[in-house]
């Protein structure tokens, strides 16, 4: 038994470095351009936000609640733009939302503005009360009454505020 | 009467001044047609790329090169230029040769050391609409990409500061670079920012495809079936069939500038992004080609792996690998209701070879504006 433990230690020891390799490298999402404050938004980051929850169907047919924090909230906190700042030229600005996989979407800003519009777009971080599969996060914007999916963009690495031009 | 002729025609030109000045007439004008051939003025100027419309004008220029066209010149020489190796043996087209849409026909390419490559040379078509170059898109332009290979000690194996010393040495460069720069400095940064402006002169737009998708050109009933399953995703449940290959090689340019794991390996030895951002989502994720001109381009994926287009449909069809990383698109993506893979039909499979095969631009590889520049003096000569 006992020898059964130590090599159980041993083996778990053994892992360590590997976790530790592991752990260096946490999947963010980085917001830049047009902003006061440039941020790099982690999972733990994320959970500082007031969360609220979107549900729409996936491509299974059925209803799915996701959980994760409105975009605006994340803008708002890096500066951009956002509620009685969001008029005149500011309108011309639109976010541009990155995923790893090269994927590119994008929004006007008034699209995401709670004084605009009662429609709820968010960074989220579960569905149905767990993390989001690897190959669809860990960050994925839902777009809540959008008919189609196409800017429910999956693992999101980037936001960028432009001016069009 | 015929030699008597002869005899007196003879005797009219003994006169050794006349021989002269015909022998003088006679060089001059040999000389001339010569002169006129290699002394060609270089056009100079900005350089207009033309392009469908249905293209887009998405286009990724650097301010700090436009493309001009003695820059494209000067950089249709360099890319053929084999003292831009070390050894004097290799250019840019020992590996993108035009007549296979620039790529080499070969898995993996062999560099100066006999060593090698550990990827897949890529095919060079409509770089112009392109942002994130290599197989894993570490390069962010066309410029920064063409220093790699220029110096990799397994492909042409030249450090850009020895080039611009033998380049400096060679007879017509100074006064090119002159042309094109302003003065006759040659440094690296020159030599890759001319390489890039020729490359951004490759553009494919009449294949087949393009010419259906200006109502040039009607398909066949193979092409036609083969475009469906090409651009349909799978609906087993409703009993609608497709291959979705249009998820990630969509539009008139097929090429959408995407990175995935398309289920090559469960665990795969090139570990493809990962190795740049160390996150496990990015393992076995390469880039999704554009498949222009793709029935000249095998072997096929990241590592050469597929020698036929047949090989790459079947592993769509059949052999999907599962994994954490495997793309979500990928992800139980079947015409068989609970499948993992397309499952397509014999005939499926040649539906769409037939449409893969419409997307060959032979104008393209016949372009003497993208060939090598030498050739043509010499077979002119």
């Amino acid at each position: 038994m006992k020898k059964i433990s130590l090599i159980t230690a041993l083996a778990f020891l053994s892992l360590l470095p590997l976790l530790t390799i592991a752990q260096s490298q946490q999947a963010a999402v980085k917001i830049t351009g047009e902003v006061a404050t440039p941020l790099t938004i982690n999972n733990e980051d994320l959970q500082k936000f007031n969360q609220t929850t979107v549900v729409r169907k996936d491509r299974d047919g059925k209803d799915h609640t996701y959980s994760g924090v409105p975009v605006a909230d994340l803008l708002q906190k890096a500066g951009v733009t956002m509620g009685p700042e969001l008029k005149g030229e500011n309108l011309t600005k639109y976010l541009l939302v990155d995923a790893s996989d090269g994927y590119q979407v994008t929004f006007a800003l008034a699209e995401l503005d709670k004084s605009y519009t009662d429609r709820v777009i968010i960074l989220a971080n579960q569905v149905d009360g767990k993390p989001l599969l690897p190959a669809d996060g860990p960050f994925r914007i839902i777009v809540q009454d959008e008919k189609k999916p196409a800017r429910c963009i999956k693992q999101v690495v980037s936001f960028k505020i432009a001016f069009a031009k | 009467m015929l030699i008597e002729r002869y005899k007196l025609k003879l005797n009219r030109y003994t006169s050794l001044s006349k021989v002269g000045v015909l022998a003088f007439l006679f060089s001059l004008t040999i000389g001339l047609s010569a002169w006129t051939y290699y002394e060609d003025p270089i056009p100079t100027g900005s350089f207009q790329l033309v392009y469908p419309a249905n293209f887009g004008n998405r286009i990724n220029v650097p301010a700090d090169n436009p493309t001009t066209k003695q820059g494209v010149y000067l950089g249709r020489l360099l890319f053929y230029e084999t003292a831009l190796s070390a050894g004097n043996k290799l250019s840019c087209s020992s590996c993108h040769r035009q007549e296979k849409a620039f790529t080499d026909g070969k898995a993996l390419s062999e560099g100066v050391d006999h060593v090698l490559s550990t990827r897949n040379s890529m095919s060079l078509a409509n770089l112009l609409w392109t942002r994130k170059f290599f197989w894993d898109g570490r390069a962010a332009s066309l410029e920064e990409q063409a220093a790699t290979p220029l110096s990799n000690p397994h492909e042409m194996g030249q450090s850009l500061t020895i080039s611009a010393q033998k380049l400096s040495r060679i007879q017509s460069y100074p006064a090119l670079f002159k042309l094109v720069y302003g003065d006759t400095l040659i440094n690296g940064d020159r030599i890759v920012k001319a390489i890039a402006q020729f490359e951004r002169t490759l553009i494919s737009a009449n294949s087949r495809y393009d010419q259906y998708l200006r109502n040039a050109y009607q398909p066949n009933e193979l092409e036609q079936k083969g475009m469906a399953l090409f651009n349909q995703f799978p609906q087993p449940e409703k009993g609608i069939r497709g291959a979705n290959c249009a998820h990630c090689h969509g539009g008139a340019k097929t090429y959408m500038e995407l990175f995935h794991n398309n289920g090559l390996d469960s665990i795969p030895k090139d570990e493809g992004i990962e190795t740049l951002t160390g996150l496990p989502a990015d393992r076995g994720r390469f880039k999704v080609p554009t498949l222009r001109n793709i029935a000249l381009t095998a072997p096929y994926m990241h590592d050469g792996r597929f020698k036929t287009m047949e090989e790459v449909i079947d592993h769509y069809s059949d052999h999907i690998k599962q994994s954490a990383s495997l793309s979500s698109f990928l992800q139980g993506e079947s015409n068989e209701i609970g499948g993992t893979s397309l499952k397509l039909l014999p005939e499926e499979k040649k539906e769409l070879i037939a449409f893969l095969n419409m997307l060959t631009d032979s104008t393209f590889i016949s372009n003497p504006a993208f060939s090598n520049p030498r050739l043509r003096i010499a077979s002119n000569k």
